[in-house]
């Protein structure tokens, strides 16, 4: 039975969807629309699509999510060669925790506390960043911190305001198809 | 239950979860070693647009042009006289803007023409105003560029006036602080500031902005505050020239 199911077409359908929307959450990072920058800085994409797929999975398949997003997002980003740091790092963060929150039992289902964990995922996520910023010693302390400060602040806001245009369709979606 | 059973129904479990995990990771990891090629070249297919030719409508600049050209020749052939070696760029390019940084982190730009135009990672990006970055790597019809404004951005420069050194480091905005050599550099607000002739990077004398304020009591040595000549932050087009040489990036 749960074999049939496994590969029937709804679920290719949804997994098929899955992907491109992770794709397409990568896809709109390097856009800047009207109204979609604060203080030069966009929503942070892939933060919010790891939000939304761990809100109701385990911690493996969360962490699973942010780091293949955060490697991807780091195949646009960061040059070719030497060590720089990876967003895998701090989105596999991000989706962990989601999972660990346990949202059914500790809180209200509806996108306002997403929007909440959003914005507590920004914060560490880009804390997760800026730490290894520090280890890496390409930019000087003062100004990792300073940045952190200024990114942490407009990410984290941005991102909880869009956070339930990515929220409610996925989450449609995986409920249909679950 | 023996302990080997229960490891036996835990793998048969959980197997699964574990397998598709680690498959997704190496996909992940093998896109990361194209650097996105598949959806760069995507996205300038979206994106992509045609260069304004500006050049045709604006006289001025025309005239201006013409007169900078006559200064070069007379330049060049008193270089020529002093035996001095002079850099052309091989490929000059005018392409648009097809996206910006992918990361808060990191003050990027994505321009719609690649190795398909000659250009090749180390190119110069220059745009009305002056010098604007330094591409990354090339797809063939994309090309990333790292803006002068990121912080691991560093170019050698020069005040234009009394010749000053220094190296220009990005703050993530339209200004940039440029951390002085010497500790009494001869510099005032308002002095334009040119690459630097020593600068391995970029040729020497291209325009990058001019002092706005100066902190003579930084340490190690004076450092200046420099409003960039170019709109970094709405930029639509840009020009890139191919020198030709390469040298590592982001190490100057």
């Amino acid at each position: 039975m749960v074999r049939n199911r496994l590969f029937s077409i709804p679920r290719l359908g949804g997994l098929l969807i899955t992907v491109l929307s992770a794709w397409a959450a990568l896809a709109l990072l390097p856009l800047r629309l009207p109204g979609m920058e604060l203080a030069g800085i966009a929503p942070d994409w892939p933060l919010i699509w790891v939000v939304a797929w761990s809100v109701k999975r385990t911690a493996w398949q969360g962490l699973m999510a942010g780091v293949t997003l955060g490697i991807w997002q780091d195949a646009l980003v960061n040059p070719g060669e030497g060590w720089w740091p990876s967003h895998a790092l701090g989105l596999g963060v991000a989706g962990a925790l989601t999972a660990l929150l346990q949202k059914d039992r500790l809180i209200q289902e509806d996108f306002i506390s997403v929007a909440l964990i959003v914005f507590a995922m920004a914060v560490i996520s880009e804390t997760v960043m800026a730490v290894q910023w520090s280890l890496l010693d390409h930019r000087s302390l003062g100004q990792i911190w300073l940045d952190h400060q200024r990114l942490t602040l407009a990410s984290a806001i941005l991102s909880s305001l869009w956070a339930p245009l990515v929220y409610v369709p996925l989450s449609r979606l995986w409920q249909s198809t679950a | 239950m023996t302990r080997l059973e229960l490891l036996r129904r835990w793998w048969q479990r959980y197997t699964s979860q574990i397998v598709a995990g680690f498959g997704v990771l190496a996909l992940a990891v093998y896109v990361q070693t194209t650097q996105a090629w598949l959806l760069r070249e995507l996205y300038r297919g979206l994106q992509g647009g045609r260069v304004p030719d500006t050049r045709l409508t604006d006289a001025r600049v025309q005239e201006l042009e013409t007169q900078v050209q006559a200064l070069q020749m007379q330049n060049r052939q008193l270089q020529q006289l002093l035996n001095y070696q002079q850099q052309m760029p091989l490929v000059t390019v005018a392409t648009t803007v097809v996206g910006r940084s992918a990361s808060h982190w990191w003050q990027q730009l994505w321009v719609g023409e690649g190795s398909r135009k000659g250009i090749a990672p180390g190119s110069v990006v220059l745009a009305p105003g002056g010098l604007v970055g330094r591409v990354l790597d090339v797809t063939p019809h994309t090309s990333r560029v790292l803006l002068v404004t990121d912080p691991s951005s560093k170019v050698g420069v020069m005040v234009n006036r009394s010749r000053a050194m220094g190296i220009l480091v990005g703050q993530g905005s339209g200004q940039a602080v440029l951390e002085f050599f010497d500790k009494n550099p001869d510099v005032k607000p308002g002095d334009a500031i040119v690459t630097s002739p020593f600068s391995t990077m970029f040729p020497a004398g291209i325009a990058v902005g001019k002092v706005e304020s100066i902190d003579w009591r930084a340490m190690p040595a004076p450092r200046a505050m420099v409003q960039l000549y170019a709109p970094v932050d709405r930029l639509e087009w840009v020009l890139v020239e191919s020198y030709g040489a390469k040298s590592p990036l982001l190490h100057p």
